[in-house]
């Protein structure tokens, strides 16, 4: 091999990538939105020690909707829809939970369940105006969940709950979940999609920047083709939260979690719903997880998966006014 | 860092000229073969196939120039790949006793629905073993660096995640992975199996890829 010329080839090279501008991936505003602490524009709530990205729509007196995201480690943008309730009388109330979405991030060891309870009740104290306004819970996915065990610990703060396929209310439901929703052929493109960018992008725990970054890219998984979750396609989002993520996981692994052990009294019928097309769901997951409570009503979405909120909510704004109403 | 690359590149490259490769080799059975090919079954961050070819420089001490190509299985064959080339020397010759260091240069490309990257990095590799002709067992310890990547987005990211995303050359702070473990080998004729099986963490042990295994069943063909 001819030395001079690979020298050349190299510093031909060497002067080809000079010409380019690094771009810093650790600074917001280049593969991740910035979070409210660094754009004072976006809409924003400073509670319990963090600063939530949050928006109202509604009358600020009437009974409040909250909107729980799921993840953990996603954000509210795809569940936008529900704020077509503020024009049936009602006061929805958005954030992205702490860590995540365009929320303060915060380090691993300062997540735990009961910090997110407690986001929840600085969320409703700050919203609440008045002692007579209901609030209920409106829960996607993980959020699902969490309204599950908002309301296992303060069952006289709410006043009714919709569960939109929560992924298991104990460590033993979310496994079957689990299962179900994430089989994977370790031979297919869609794993090696999921897998092989691993060696390009590597982030230290304090560099929430790459990390959302890492998981915003792996989100194509969730909707590719004959997905058993019936997902339509690409839903939007800001930003994921990757530490949130790993944290909660490593609680789910290394504790374990059971949010139904004081369901039994609460009293108010809940609402469960789930899209027809979710193989990991459907109507035997849906009792499994209706059973816990003494009261509870369970609506098919025809034609959608687990993303019904955004891809089918035609269908599910009236089951969920419908419930809403019942409750008034 | 774009200095670093071009450093990097310059003795790699310059390199090519007096030493040379990085398969799994058995040191002790190499006699007078002056090529190798091999294949190779991979857990590479996912399942993955590799060819590579090794020519020995005829030198008292055992130097390779080596080269390998590695797709990750998948439908689409082209999308996504990694090409590592470089060299490999014995350092430490003592009887059946034997360490060796390679040095490669790597260019890998990844692309899924969202995202195209690709990557210029380098591969730093010590291995220190018992080297039987017939067989051989070494530990090894591996530094997997991502020096510098090129990131392009694509319109469903754009509308669906951040439009203001900005494609370009991105630098990582910590882009390094650690792999270590062990390499065994059985070697009868012209030929050698071996099997590598690594430990993989990022270089500040602070967090692993999603699977943090590095699995290498490997076929090498010798001849003169």
């Amino acid at each position: 091999m001819n030395v001079k010329g690979l020298i050349a080839v190299a510093i031909a090279y060497g002067a080809l990538l000079s010409c380019q501008e690094e771009l810093d991936m650790s600074e917001p505003g280049t593969l991740v939105p910035q979070t409210v602490m660094e754009d004072s524009s976006l809409p924003s709530v400073t509670l319990n020690g963090t600063s939530l990205h949050a928006e109202t729509y509604g009358n600020p007196d009437s009974n409040i909707v909250i909107y729980l995201h799921g993840g953990p480690g996603a954000d509210y943008q795809n569940g936008m829809n529900v704020s077509q309730l503020a024009e049936e009388g009602y006061y929805v109330v958005f954030y992205d939970q702490r860590g995540t979405g365009l929320s303060q991030r915060h380090a691993y060891e300062e997540y735990s369940i009961q910090l997110y309870l407690d986001d929840l009740s600085a969320v409703i104290e700050h919203y609440k105006s008045d002692f007579d306004q209901k609030v209920f819970l409106f829960g996607h996915s993980w959020g699902a969940m969490l309204a599950a065990a908002y309301i296992n610990e303060y069952p006289e703060r709410i006043d009714g709950a919709i569960f939109a396929e929560a992924g298991g209310f104990n460590k033993d439901l979310l496994d079957e979940y689990g299962e179900n929703s994430r089989k994977i052929d370790v031979l297919s493109e869609l794993t090696s999609d999921l897998l092989y960018y691993d060696q390009f992008l590597t982030g230290t725990v304090d560099e929430h920047e790459l990390l959302d970054y890492k998981l915003a890219i792996a989100s194509s998984f969730t909707y590719a083709e004959n997905n058993g979750e019936g997902i339509e396609g690409p839903s939007p989002f800001w930003r994921n939260g990757a530490i949130v993520l790993k944290a909660f996981t490593d609680v789910s692994e290394n504790e374990g979690f059971d949010f139904t052990t004081n369901l039994g009294q609460f009293q108010t019928e809940v609402l469960f719903i789930y899209g027809e097309n979710n193989q990991s769901y459907g109507l035997s997951f849906a009792e499994k997880e209706a059973e816990f409570f003494p009261q509870s009503r369970i609506v098919q979405i025809d034609d959608t998966g687990h993303e019904m909120i955004h891809f089918k909510w035609p269908s599910v704004q009236p089951v969920v006014l419908e419930y809403l109403n019942s409750l008034k | 860092m774009i200095k670093n690359i071009t450093w990097i590149l310059l003795v790699l490259l310059t390199c090519f000229n007096i030493r040379g490769y990085a398969q799994v080799i058995n040191w002790g059975s190499l006699e007078n073969s002056d090529h190798i090919i091999s294949a190779g079954f991979e857990w590479d961050y996912s399942v993955s196939y590799s060819l590579g070819y090794a020519y020995r420089i005829n030198t008292e001490t055992p130097i390779l120039l080596r080269g390998k190509f590695s797709v990750p299985s998948g439908e689409n064959v082209v999308d996504d790949f990694k090409t590592m080339v470089g060299a490999e020397v014995v350092v430490l010759d003592h009887s059946r006793i034997k360490a060796s260091i390679s040095a490669q240069a790597v260019y890998r490309r990844y692309e899924n629905p969202l995202v195209r990257m690709m990557n210029f990095g380098s591969y730093f590799n010590c291995a220190i073993g018992y080297y039987h002709s017939s067989w051989f067992i070494a530990g090894e310890i591996s530094f997997d660096n991502a020096i510098v990547s090129n990131l392009k987005h694509s319109e469903s990211f754009r509308q669906t995640i951040f439009s203001d995303v900005k494609d370009g050359w991105y630098q990582p702070t910590n882009a390094g992975n650690f792999l270590y473990g062990v390499q065994v080998g059985y070697s009868l004729g012209k030929s050698d199996l071996t099997l590598n099986l690594n430990l993989v963490t990022t270089q500040d042990y602070s967090t692993t890829p999603l699977i943090p295994y590095y699995l290498r069943l490997g076929y090498n063909y010798r001849f003169d």
